[in-house]
């Protein structure tokens, strides 16, 4: 007790940013008691969000994402693969027609240094992985070429370029994101029995070689997933923590629902706060609720993209 | 390393990648040639800088170039590590490493991870005369860049780039340092090349200097160079430095003059 007086004393006459820097957690509650956040939003409203399509131009499909100043590039590249025999139309569980990758340069945040990848990168990049594959969203048949011969393997890498957290949000934006974007490569078979792409002009019939894919150029993506993550404290309950609320509160709910409003996963990494049904229920409802905004931005973009 | 499992299949890009049997981009004793992006031999392509672009650093700058893409975050200066002996100036650590969707065929640069050794301390010896190390003591400046898109010129954009990321994070220099490069191609010179013309060159200059000092930080050349067009060759890289000095110091002014309003 007598440190919280000293505390609630010394808070009169330190400079703000002092005190921020030295009682994080009080600074917090402070706040939280007013039911206001230091960037000033509400308690359960997230962070501004963009998509931009196309950013990188030797990707097959990419994407920037934009929560807050939490920044993420996802690119995806197709590979032609040969399938294994006992699954020629589509992957079987280890044997994936999709790999994805969540990449944390030491760019990115103060305390990842280079030689020395951050523990939470591979953690990310596995949630992401299991999330997009059990959301159903990817049809595995569609990226078959030639039944039992050749298949797309889609290749998506994701990097981070500024964290400053809900990282897991913004990742899976940018995949759904990327994967929207996805257009695949015309091929045609060599003479050699591999696919090569066809030029764009179209001279694919001058070689005289039979284009594989004419119709298939994209994928139908069907119910993307969305998530939200929320940080607890107490009886608050913050949606989009930046970093530095991450770094004070403890616990974490992540809910992923896909655009039908089915939940897809829910993910609480342990932490000192024990969540009880109606948290969790408020927590999905807060998901439900972004998962609509984030969709009116992503529809955004893409309708965008159409146009030009 | 999660979807990459030990049962993954080889796959391969559909791309053709092989040059083989393909013709060069110029040939011999043809002196009309155009350069597959149709600009004039000393013309460099447009240049874009942009400081800020990671909010998690003390300092950075993106910086676009064609189709080069690169992003420089600085941080520090900071404790040095622990197994560091004491020294009266400070330390400059540079780390250079490439997405996986920099090159046109995935992982193709790949060696043992995503680390570019090479331009790492290309990088350092860049930088390293162009920055007080007096004014920061005992402790680490680190400069990590992270290569987006490579499109031709990588090293001179990442030099360019992290010294407009180090003015960004309030580090001390003595000026800022603008890099360019030049590739010779037959009897011709080219500045300022993109990769198909880095594929292609007999040899190469890449000059790092700081234009309002006119002062050099670094200069390589590799392959082979008579001395007449290594002269020509540093005149003209040393006017470009001024040029592309000029547009990183309008961008830093920009940045400035917009957090002052």
């Amino acid at each position: 007790m007598g440190l919280s007086n000293v505390v609630g004393d010394l808070s009169l006459e330190m400079e703000v940013d002092a005190f921020r820097r030295l009682f994080p957690l009080r600074f917090y509650e402070r706040h939280l008691s007013e039911s206001i956040r230091p960037d000033g939003r509400t308690l359960k409203s997230a962070r501004d969000t963009s998509v931009a399509l196309g950013a990188v131009a030797s990707a097959d499909g990419s994407a920037l994402t934009k929560i807050g100043s939490t920044t993420m590039l996802a690119a995806a590249k197709m590979e032609v693969m040969t399938p294994s025999a006992d699954a020629p139309d589509e992957g079987s569980i280890d044997c994936c027609f999709v790999a994805v990758e969540y990449y944390m340069p030491s760019i990115c945040s103060p305390l990842v240094r280079p030689g020395r990848p951050a523990e939470i990168a591979p953690v990310i990049s596995k949630q992401l992985y299991d999330t997009i594959l059990s959301s159903g969203m990817i049809d595995l048949k569609e990226l078959s070429l030639i039944s039992g011969k050749a298949a797309w393997m889609v290749y998506l890498d994701i990097y981070c370029l500024d964290a400053d957290g809900a990282l897991f949000d913004a990742a899976l934006l940018s995949a759904v994101a990327a994967f929207s974007h996805l257009r695949f490569p015309v091929v045609s078979l060599n003479d050699e029995g591999r696919l090569v792409m066809v030029p764009e002009e179209g001279n694919g019939d001058k070689s005289g070689k039979e284009v594989v894919n004419k119709e298939k150029r994209k994928l139908s993506l069907s119910s993307p997933p969305f998530s939200l993550t929320c940080a607890l404290h107490k009886n608050y309950i913050l949606a989009d923590p930046t970093s530095e609320e991450e770094a004070v509160m403890e616990t974490f709910v992540t809910v992923v629902l896909n655009s039908s409003g089915h939940l897809v996963s829910l993910y609480k990494p342990g932490g000192p706060v024990l969540t009880q049904t109606s948290v969790i229920q408020d927590c999905i409802a807060l998901t439900r609720q972004r998962m609509k905004e984030v969709q009116e931005i992503l529809d955004e973009s893409i309708s965008g993209m159409e146009i030009d | 390393m999660a979807g990459k499992a030990s049962a993954t299949p080889a796959t391969y890009s559909p791309s053709p990648a092989t040059r083989k049997g393909k013709p060069t981009i110029y040939k011999d004793g043809d002196r009309d040639w155009v350069r597959p992006d149709g600009r004039g031999f000393q013309q460099c392509r447009p240049a874009f800088f942009r400081t800020g672009a990671v909010n998690a650093a003390s300092g950075s700058a993106y910086a676009e170039i064609g189709n080069t893409q690169v992003i420089v975050s600085v941080f520090g200066p900071r404790e040095s590590k622990k197994a560091m002996m004491y020294s009266d100036v400070g330390r400059l650590n540079c780390n250079v490493s490439c997405t996986t969707f920099s090159t046109p065929i995935r992982g193709q640069d790949f060696d043992q991870g995503s680390d570019h050794k090479e331009y790492s301390s290309m990088l350092h010896k860049a930088l390293e005369g162009a920055i007080i190390l007096e004014s920061f003591p005992k402790t680490t400046v680190d400069v990590f860049a992270l290569v987006l898109e490579s499109g031709g010129s990588d090293l001179p954009v990442i030099i360019s780039c992290a010294s407009l990321a180090l003015a960004d994070a309030g580090i001390m220099m003595y000026d800022l340092v603008a890099s360019v490069s030049m590739s010779s191609l037959g009897s011709d010179l080219v500045i300022d090349p993109i990769s198909e013309e880095e594929s292609y060159q007999d040899g190469s200059l890449i000059i790092s200097c700081m234009p309002s000092r006119y002062e050099v930080t670094q200069l390589t050349i590799t392959g082979e160079w008579s001395t007449n067009k290594i002269n020509e060759a540093m005149q003209v890289c040393l006017d470009a430095c001024g040029k592309l000095g000029k547009i990183m110091r309008s961008c830093l002014k920009e940045a400035t003059s917009a957090t002052s309003e």
